[in-house]
């Protein structure tokens, strides 16, 4: 059992709500000490600025973003997709650090019995074994998509991280780039997220959330987007698309986005967006329909935007 | 040391960091209502309000509680029953009632903050299943639920108690309901068994003795079989009983092994290959388990491949030839595919569990099992014990669905556990095991080939199925195709394909719902190329006269007669209508037994069967309430336990045919006792005479032991297996001669209807509706039979869409260890269901029906298939039919 060596080098693991850890916990797959948080002052609540803009301290819960109507009027992409992630009874207890901070789903990471590159292992058994679930973009050595639905809608909303170390992170500082296998963030050990930090809202911007899934509810996304838009005289004065479950880290659409800057909103300019978005996939052989996924959620999202 | 406020009362925490809130819930302070189910925060069926907001104790650390306020099932309804609760059992929204406590904690939540908002306004479909989402009901309650959801907002159960349809309700919806994994005996430890990491291998040397000699364990034994030889990643090594949980775990981690790997194989296509490694030697073939409800047939092996099977073929030569000859000439008519199906766990939300307890040299073993009787039988016989030595109890069983009929291992284990400890014993399956190594539907490859003759009749039949059964044996898909649908020639074979995975076992029909999917989408294939209508073809080609008849009740629905010819449609959702038929047999257990007796003035029925969550005590309850002019709930139903008189098992559907007529007749002889010992009669024109007679009665007692009936046929009605001859005859005798089971006249039957919404962007599919007729004769309890036909329709809706058991096909673990990767429905994914009860056909059976359990699930993924090709033009040939095979078959390629 290899699989167990991953925090050997930590002071111990960090605990917020616990409703990641304490699966892995009972697994076996988090082992060595825990150390439950102290919620200091400035990691509770929600404080908005004279400047419009808004502070969630990491430790406001997924429930009472997805809740609150000062969000869903300013952020409604980041209330769409608390709304949207896990259910009821964890969105109670799970907090917006913990979300951020949560380990990969991957089910060769969450079997104690199994080595791979999160648990100290040389290489990533999904990569040549059974990766339905995983990444359409291959750009690191795990192939997990990083689980964070908050992360992709904080990516779209360029949000800033503060930890007890660093502050005005982007996602992709607190993420990495998905090229490190071993790890599903960039925190050190002992470092903690400490509030994200969201710029006050631009005139008549809108967002909406997707996710497909095989069910209805309650299912990790196969893929996810968080669309966010400015559109002015049917022209996109703004477009942010951000897409979870298909890589490493969420994903900005940079190549959909740059064909929608500054034009003029059509079906037809949605449709030629929905095929860049794929641009630089790289799905693994079982992969492949996350590609054709992805087309369908952002001709979904845009054209529910432009309409 | 911290503290809560628990249902009122204060209670203190562990200091354990790693103590859950769920197990203080339930281990410590005994409130058992609350279940531990998936461990990962999917199922919800550990939910309890914190500070009145739902919330997961499964994965909520115990201390996070400190100085707060939960509140259990134990608790919603202490005084008076929630409305939801009335709710719940009115509607009869549960069956086997293991969700249930989560489900009335959620529910009864939503219920208070809709009506704090909302008065009684009626909650959507859409925003009751939102609200429930994080919990999950395996038996398929879920239209029940959304009655009772809705009802209780709207406030109609504000008012006084309600006697509910089923019997044993009130204890599912306040928790109080006691499973096998709540049994705790004073001084009970706790078994935990070491599991094969390996595909292959063999064990030489196993070292119990770090275990045994570690503070709190109280036995290890060694599990191996005498080739030390262990064939699938899961396979039992080893157990430990501890004083808890966590040190038996370290026990088990104590242990040391040597061994050495052997060649393995995986699946259906590598194990068939010409030089897969062999799983079982011959002399090693006895080991293998049984996938099927009855006894094999002998076959063949060749390497890893069983069979073929094929006694059920008819001019097998005939079919090769004539499929040839039409091949050659091209013809349209003839239909040829191959079709493929995935694994499917039982997922039972009660793990397969066992507490075992000697007293002396009396065992008494709590079970989650289907056949308590049955199982009191093989442990004396496996421990060399007299059957009065023996008890098997199960009050209440959270869900088999096939899984849990066999002696099984859990059980096995707590009682050498318990001997060797001397003490009681549980052993309960965590849900990785649940989902890994407790049995299967089988995953299978069938081919067929299809072909009408040029009158239109149909003229040979030739099906080919693989089943993927892992360490077992005995799949019968291809056997099935015999008893549909005559033709002049058909050639059925079955093969096993083994291999390194966990053993396949019976699961609800088996092999039924594979050769439907088969099957029915070539039949509804056949009449797309006859330019026939599915249904009428079927009515041509299927004599049945149950199915006759059901055939007419769907040719008159409108979502039939309105639905949309094939691939009308353009945009980006698009709906269709799919039809299949399913069949399954009337069995029923030979020397099934029913006692009925006054004691006291009140009736008193026993017989050593069990309520799996299929609604037998209330059968059997309205049964006699019935002919004594009583109400159910005045009847003391005894089951669940082997000291009672001999009693069926719950599988292959025979429950209410074994049980009824014994009952019926006991009933005659103690009605007759009654009389000769009343020493009044009653006052004539008396509404309720038989009040009367029995308040006067004194103790007496009759019992029924069950007819044959096979026999007994009305014009018309013979057993299916008439129409496979002699060979049907030597079938009947040898299911008889070695699985106690006899296969009556006349067939149960179901055809569904289904609706479906397709969405082509993201390949997903909607059931949007689905019509399921269904004839098995007279329904004794009907709110409870709705509720199975409904749950079946869920659970086929899973097998198509959803549910497959993933595996890495190099080492063979299992994948989908955990709830969130095997996929089952949840109540957002349930259709609006309109179940038909066709109560005819069956006047040759005393009490006039039979059961419904599987009849019910075996047509739905065919007619889901059908429905997505009505709407899309595409035929989607493999299970399930998720986004991702969605996407690639309407792009009209082969998904990975």
């Amino acid at each position: 059992m290899t699989a167990t060596a991953m925090n050997a080098t930590h002071t111990g693991e960090f605990r917020a709500a616990g409703t990641d850890l304490s699966e892995r916990r009972r697994s076996g797959v988090s082992r060595g000490p825990l150390i439950d948080i102290a919620a200091a002052p400035d990691m509770i609540g929600m404080h908005w600025a004279a400047d419009g803009s808004l502070r969630l301290g990491a430790f406001t819960t997924i429930a009472a973003i997805a809740a609150d109507p000062l969000i869903a009027a300013a952020y409604p992409g980041v209330a769409a997709s608390a709304q949207g992630l896990a259910t009821p009874q964890i969105r109670h207890l799970a907090t917006l650090g913990g979300n951020l901070a949560q380990r990969s789903r991957c089910w060769y990471f969450r079997n104690p019995h199994i080595a791979c590159l999160k648990k100290g292992g040389s290489d990533c058994p999904a990569r040549s074994g059974n990766h339905l679930y995983h990444v359409a973009f291959d750009l690191g050595p795990c192939v997990a998509p990083h689980p964070s639905t908050m992360a992709a809608a904080l990516l779209a909303y360029e949000a800033k991280v503060t930890t007890d170390r660093r502050s005005s992170l982007t996602i992709g500082d607190l993420l990495g780039d998905g090229s490190n296998g071993t790890a599903d963030n960039t925190l050190q050990p002992g470092e903690m997220i400490k509030s994200v930090t969201l710029a006050s809202p631009l005139q008549g911007e809108r967002a909406l959330y997707k996710r497909a899934i095989s069910r209805t509810h309650a299912e990790w996304p196969l893929v996810e987007v968080c669309a966010r838009a400015v559109i002015r005289d049917g022209t996109f004065h703004l477009i942010r698309l951000a897409a979870g479950g298909i890589a490493p880290v969420p994903l900005r659409l940079a190549a959909a986005e740059g064909v929608l800057q500054g034009k003029q909103a059509s079906v037809s300019i949605i449709a030629e967006a929905a095929q860049q978005a794929t641009s630089g996939a790289k799905p693994l052989p079982m992969t492949g329909y996350k590609v054709d996924l992805l087309k369908g959620i952002v001709r979904d999202v845009l054209e529910r935007l432009m309409g | 040391m911290s503290t809560m406020t628990i249902n009122g009362k204060p209670a203190s925490l562990p200091d354990d960091p790693d103590a859950l809130l769920v197990d203080v819930v339930r281990d410590t302070l005994d409130l058992t209502g609350t279940k531990l189910v998936c461990g990962a925060g999917v199922c919800g069926a550990c939910t309890v309000l914190v500070d009145g907001e739902p919330a997961v104790s499964c994965l909520m650390p115990a201390h996070a509680a400190a100085n707060r306020s939960v509140t259990t099932v134990e608790g919603i309804g202490a005084k008076d029953l929630h409305p939801v609760q009335k709710a719940f059992m009115a509607h009869d929204a549960l069956q086997c009632g293991f969700c249930t406590p989560g489900f009335i904690v959620e529910a009864a939540a939503f219920h208070d903050r809709w009506r704090a908002a909302k008065g009684t306004g009626v909650p959507s479909r859409e925003e009751i299943g939102a609200a429930l989402s994080g919990h999950l009901c395996r038996c398929g309650a879920y239209d029940g639920i959304f009655r009772a959801v809705a009802d209780a907002c709207a406030g109609r159960f504000d008012g006084n108690d309600i006697l509910p349809p089923r019997l044993e309700a009130r204890d599912k919806v306040t928790g109080s309901a006691k499973y096998t994994v709540d049994i705790h005996h004073d001084g009970q430890l706790e078994g935990v068994i070491l599991r094969s990491p390996f595909a292959h291998a063999r064990i030489s040397e196993l070292d119990l003795a770090p275990a045994r000699t570690m503070p709190g364990v109280n036995a290890a034994i060694s599990l191996l079989g005498d080739d030390r030889v262990v064939r699938y990643v899961g396979e039992p090594i080893a157990a430990v009983a501890a004083t808890d949980r966590k040190t038996a775990l370290a026990a088990i981690a104590a242990i040391k092994l040597t061994s050495e790997r052997l060649p393995s194989v995986i699946g259906l296509d590598d194990a068939r290959s010409a030089n897969a490694p062999v799983v079982f030697e011959k002399s090693a073939r006895k080991k293998a388990g049984n996938v099927s409800e009855g006894g094999g047939s002998p076959a063949s092996w060749k390497g890893n491949i069983r069979g073929p099977t094929a006694a059920f073929s008819k001019k097998p030569r005939k079919v090769r030839s004539w499929v040839a000859d039409a091949r050659a000439a091209n013809n349209p008519l003839l239909v040829e595919a191959t079709f493929r199906t995935g694994t499917q766990q039982h997922s039972c939300l009660e793990p397969h569990a066992a507490v075992a307890r000697f007293d002396g040299d009396r065992l008494t073993v709590h079970v989650s099992t289907q056949a308590v009787f049955h199982l009191m039988e093989l442990i004396a016989k496996r421990y060399k014990l007299d059957h009065d030595k023996v008890r098997v109890i199960a009050d209440h069983v959270g869900g088999g669905f096939g899984s849990k009929a066999a002696l099984g291992v859990e059980t096995t284990t707590a009682i050498d556990l318990a001997r060797e400890a001397k003490a009681p014993v549980r052993v309960a399956y965590d849900r990785h095991e649940e989902l890994s190594v407790t049995g299967y539907r089988p995953a299978a490859e069938m081919k067929i080939a299809l072909l009408p003759s040029e009158q239109g009749e149909l003229k040979a039949l030739s099906f080919t199925a693989h089943a993927d059964t892992g360490a077992a044996t005995n799949s019968t898909i291809a056997a099935l195709a015999r008893l549909i649908y005559p033709a002049e020639a058909k050639e059925l074979a079955d093969f096993d394909v083994i291999s390194n995975l966990p053993a396949g076992a019976p699961f609800r029909g088996p092999g039924g719902p594979p050769m439907a999917f088969a099957l029915e989408q070539a039949i509804d294939e056949a009449a797309l190329r006859m330019n026939v209508d599915p249904i009428a073809l079927r009515k041509r080609w299927d004599p049945d006269p149950n199915r006759q008849r059901l055939y007419d009740w769907a040719l008159s629905l409108d979502v039939w007669r309105n639905r949309k010819p094939i691939a009308a449609q353009s945009g980006r959702y698009r709906r269709g209508v799919g039809v299949a038929t399913g069949y399954w047999l009337y069995l029923w257990q030979p020397g099934s037994k029913v006692e009925v007796s006054v004691k006291r003035g009140r009736l008193v029925v026993s017989t050593a069967t069990q309520d799996i969550g299929t609604g037998t005590r209330t059968v059997i309850a309205n049964t006699i309430a019935r002919e004594f002019g009583l109400e159910p709930h005045e009847i003391d139903v005894r089951i669940g336990d082997s000291k009672l008189p001999e009693g069926p098992g719950s599988g292959g559907s025979r429950v209410t045919a074994s049980v009824i007529p014994p009952m019926l007749l006991a009933i005659g002889q103690l009605k007759t006792a009654i009389r000769q010992n009343a020493r009044r009669q009653p006052v004539p024109g008396s509404n309720a005479p038989w009040r009367e007679l029995l308040a006067a009665s004194p103790d007496l007692s009759a019992s029924g032991v069950r007819p044959e009936d096979s026999r007994r046929t009305a014009p018309g009605v013979e057993s299916p297996l008439k129409q496979a001859g002699f060979l049907g005859w030597i079938f009947g005798w040898m299911m008889r001669r070695f699985s106690n089971l006899a296969i009556g006249a006349g067939v149960p039957s179901s055809v569904q209807i289904v609706e479906v919404e397709v969405d082509t962007w993201l390949g997903h599919v909607r059931v949007v509706n689905v019509h399921t007729g269904i004839a098995v004769g007279k329904i004794v309890a009907p709110a409870l039979a709705h509720s199975q036909a409904a749950g079946a329709v869920i659970q086929g809706i899973g097998y198509a869409l959803y549910e497959a058991r993933e595996v890495d096909s190099r080492t063979g673990d299992v994948l989908s260890g955990s709830m969130e990767d095997y996929r089952i429905p949840g109540i957002a994914d349930t259709p609006v269901i309109d179940v038909h009860f066709d109560q005819a056909g069956y006047d040759h059976v005393l009490g006039g029906g039979v059961g419904i359990g599987e009849v019910a699930t075996v047509p739905t993924s065919p007619a889901v298939a059908n429905a997505i090709h009505n709407a899309t033009g595409v035929r989607l040939t493999e299970l399930p039919i998720r986004p991702d095979r969605l996407v690639a078959a309407l792009k009209g390629r082969a998904a990975a």
